[in-house]
């Protein structure tokens, strides 16, 4: 019962009072924002999988570090706060990430917490700027922060292929990839 | 709308892991204290008036319970039945400004993450309940920025309303 009762108070969303004026938001189009854009979606993983390459403590300090000043990015973004263009931070996002993976970065604690809070912020102006027109910006922002919190930890858990035969190339291989996309989005920003 | 299971269920929650980090002795006496403050300020009368500083002090209760899953002595017995306190104040107040009383008894199985959480902290693996703290401070700073802001929230009325 008490279960349900859980599940039924993430599930319940309230009507969407803004439709055809904004987002119609609610704790799952807040979920479903992060897992809908590839840039964010690569970036969510690619911290929690660099964060394995570099193990403890920044295993789980980066994903703490991420939220945490991807708040900051989102309240500057909400008071429109002026920024380098957002497209090109995040999308350079993917593809320094990606290329630490790939090339097995062993960053020291202090630069990568660097390198992902500045990150972090471009990634929370692009949601920040979205949030105030959520018909339910509370249900939204915990839709959303869940769900790039489980981005982290998906990525946390490709990590875990390393300690297998080949699972080093493998996750190199798919930081080479995940950089590759972020070369791609750069190029589109840039050229916007 | 910024009411109904979600903030409470937020204070519920961050109650749970902040006394995953207790002894089990000082369970019983905050759960305790916990739902005799829901059942007495369930009934209290709140002006209306006061509804953005019953919110904030919602936030800022959900911000510190939070946070003190990353002291690295843990709450003292005395604490974490104050944390109870507040949090029965707050959440009860909360709902009886922007909710229905049945809110409360949905959100308030939230309170029983306190069982996987200190199964974990047992366990010597507390990362995830602190990672899972951090991600409720970041929806509680959300929450509370969203008060302050110069446009127009979805939970306001506005042109189209």
């Amino acid at each position: 019962m008490a279960a349900a009762a859980v599940v039924e108070s993430l599930l319940s969303n309230p009507a969407a009072a803004h439709l055809g004026t904004g987002l119609p938001g609610g704790f799952l189009s807040g979920f479903e924002h992060p897992l809908s854009g590839l840039d964010h979606l690569l970036a969510m993983v690619s911290v929690g999988l660099w964060g394995a390459f570099l193990g403890r403590p920044l295993i789980y300090v980066l994903p703490v570090v991420f939220p945490g000043l991807m708040v900051a990015g989102a309240i500057m973004g909400m008071f429109v706060v002026p920024l380098p263009p957002v497209q090109v931070g995040i999308a350079l996002s993917v593809l320094v990430l990606g290329g630490c993976i790939a090339l097995s970065a062993k960053a020291p604690i202090w630069a990568a917490t660097l390198i992902v809070a500045l990150f972090a912020v471009f990634h929370g102006y692009a949601h920040g700027k979205e949030l105030p027109s959520a018909a339910d910006p509370l249900n939204y922002s915990a839709g959303f922060v869940l769900a790039t919190g489980l981005l982290h930890v998906s990525g946390i858990s490709l990590g875990f292929l390393n300690d297998r035969p080949r699972g080093l190339l493998a996750t190199r291989s798919l930081g080479g990839v995940i950089a590759a996309a972020g070369a791609w989005f750069l190029y589109q920003a840039v050229r916007a | 709308m910024r009411g109904g299971v979600l903030p409470p269920a937020l204070l519920f929650a961050a109650l749970g892991l902040a006394l995953a980090f207790t002894p089990r002795r000082t369970w019983v006496p905050s759960i305790l204290v916990l739902l005799a403050t829901l059942a007495v300020f369930t009934f209290i009368i709140v002006p209306r008036s006061w509804l953005d500083g019953v919110f904030l002090a919602c936030w800022i209760s959900v911000i510190a319970t939070a946070a003190t899953v990353h002291r690295t002595r843990g709450l003292s017995p005395y604490a974490a039945v104050g944390l109870s306190l507040n949090t029965g104040v707050w959440a009860s107040v909360v709902v009886s400004l922007s909710g229905a009383r049945l809110d409360l008894l949905k959100a308030l199985p939230w309170v029983l993450i306190l069982l996987p959480a200190s199964w974990l902290v047992g366990r010597y693996a507390p990362i995830p309940v602190k990672v899972l703290s951090s991600w409720i401070i970041v929806i509680a700073v959300l929450a509370a920025t969203l008060q302050l802001l110069p446009v127009t929230p979805g939970y306001l009325p506005d042109h189209m309303d």
